[in-house]
């Protein structure tokens, strides 16, 4: 009994929500895939609108044959972690593809973007001299990371560097390190840091900066470096984190410094130490998405093409949007329920976008959250822009 | 419980000023009211909450602080807290 009691509120407000709707927006499961856009859901084709596929590099040709040859001649999985025996020279090599991308010394590979964060930001910052300054809508990863060091951690504002100057400037005399947390680029808004102005505050008073690019990498940048790149500071970044999970296309995560010391991970960062390694397939996959990012900048080029129409079409509907131009656009909904009935619709109209609803949406807010793809074809955003007329329509007309 | 100072009323009555708009059920707001199980506020909320009172006092009070927080009167004796450390 005891154990479940803290569920019921979070199962109540879940139950009478799908009370409502003909789909589980938290259930969706893709009984077939179509490509890197496409897939089969409950019989019907769908436009996948809500992955983090930025790039599409998912049904690459040369990733998915260097996954195979990686499957063959390494194995289907490493059975050990970095620490152990699960290091391979596929792992090393990535880590050295990654430093010499990014322009960074020193990169560690980890199993997932979530471990990245979190063996970086636990290992990084202990009780009790060490304090960790957190961007009010940083990833779960970067606040679990944070409870898992046990050091103190205080919250500035989204992306306000005053906030966090005056934060800093708070802190006593007998606090040792100081890390400083942000992105690139807001998962869910699509909003981008000043990472600049953060920067500068941080180093002034002697902190470390710790950048998350897992939405960034490969989408921001001339060269897809990320937001880091765009504002011209990677040289400054202390910690770079990122995931190939997104526009690499794989599993897997990484962190990037000109710190030596980012090598004493190796032996202190538990999420490093004591989890499987990433899979051979994933490695190659992943660095095969690298070279295509690194040599076919036409791809960031259609992936902006895109964004720039869906985000014309939704204002020109007159949605409320979350953010400037980006390939994510969330759409704002007056509240949970409507947000739950619009999510329906629009997958009624053949699109699977996410749904976001509060606890864990910026300032309480319910929103649709659509991201583009460099591989959707222009019938694939036909197939959205349609969808999300016809949601406006009903919105208009009070149906929802 | 006697000799509640003056300040502690203050920063009280700050916490039910932030608290108010959150406040949709009307409960009425004492020292033993749970900030989540009463209020029905969501946990990103409260640290949102904690924000404005942080930005007020000129603290900073740690998420570490606030997750051991349940009740107001352990929020007001926080502050009291900090803000003799901090000061």
């Amino acid at each position: 009994m005891g154990l479940f009691e803290k569920f019921e509120a979070t199962a109540t407000l879940y139950a009478t929500l799908m009370s409502q709707s003909s789909q589980d927006p938290f259930g969706v499961s893709m009984d077939e895939m179509k490509g890197p856009t496409r897939a089969m859901v409950k019989g019907r084709e769908i436009v996948l609108a809500g992955t983090n596929n930025y790039l599409g590099l998912t049904y690459d040709e040369t990733a998915v044959e260097a996954a195979k040859t990686a499957v063959e001649e390494s194995g289907t999985g490493t059975t050990g972690s970095r620490f152990a025996n699960g290091t391979y020279n596929a792992h090393r090599e990535l880590e050295q593809e990654l430093a010499e991308f990014l322009g960074y010394a020193h990169c560690m590979v980890f199993s997932t973007g979530y471990q990245a964060n979190l063996g970086a930001i636990s290992a990084l910052a202990q009780p009790p001299n060490d304090v960790i300054l957190i961007d009010a809508d940083c990833h779960a990863c970067i606040y679990d990371g944070c409870q898992l060091s046990g050091a103190e951690t205080i919250r500035f504002r989204h992306n306000d560097p005053d906030s966090l100057d005056k934060r800093l400037s708070r802190l006593g005399p007998d606090v040792k390190g100081k890390l400083v947390c942000f992105e690139g680029m807001y998962s869910m808004f699509g909003d981008v840091a000043p990472v600049k102005e953060l920067i500068d505050v941080a180093h002034r008073h002697g902190a470390y900066a710790l950048l998350d690019e897992a939405h960034s990498f490969g989408v921001f940048g001339e060269n897809g470096r990320g937001v880091a790149e765009r504002e011209d500071v990677l040289g400054k970044v202390d910690f770079y984190t990122g995931t190939f999970s997104k526009s690499l296309a794989s599993i897997g995560g990484f962190v990037a410094s000109n710190h030596k010391e980012l090598e004493y991970l190796r032996f202190s960062s538990r999420p490093y130490m004591f989890t499987a390694s990433p899979s051979p397939a994933n490695v190659a996959a992943a660095s095969a998405a690298l070279s295509r990012l690194k040599a076919d900048g036409a791809i960031r080029e259609q992936l902006w093409e895109n964004a720039k129409r869906v985000h014309g079409a939704f204002h020109q509907l007159g949605f409320e949007l979350c953010a400037p131009v980006s390939p994510v656009i969330a759409v704002k909904l007056a509240n949970k329920e409507q947000a739950f009935k619009a999510w329906n619709f629009v997958m009624e109209n053949g699109v699977y976008v996410n749904l976001a609803i509060p606890p864990g949406t910026p300032n309480a807010t319910s929103i649709l959250r659509l991201s583009v793809s460099a591989a959707h074809t222009s019938d694939d955003l036909d197939i959205v822009i349609n969808a999300y007329t016809a949601l406006s329509e009903a919105l208009g007309a009070g149906a929802l | 419980m006697s000799g509640v100072q003056e300040d502690d009323d203050l920063v009280f009555r700050k916490i039910c000023s932030l608290i108010e708009p959150l406040n949709e059920k009307g409960v009425k707001l004492t020292r033993q009211t749970d900030l989540i199980a009463d209020l029905e506020v969501d946990s990103v909320a409260v640290l949102d909450m904690v924000m404005d009172i942080e930005d007020f006092y000129d603290i900073s009070i740690p998420v570490n602080t606030i997750s051991e927080t349940k009740t107001i009167g352990d929020l007001v004796d926080a502050i009291h807290e900090i803000k003799k450390e901090q000061s």
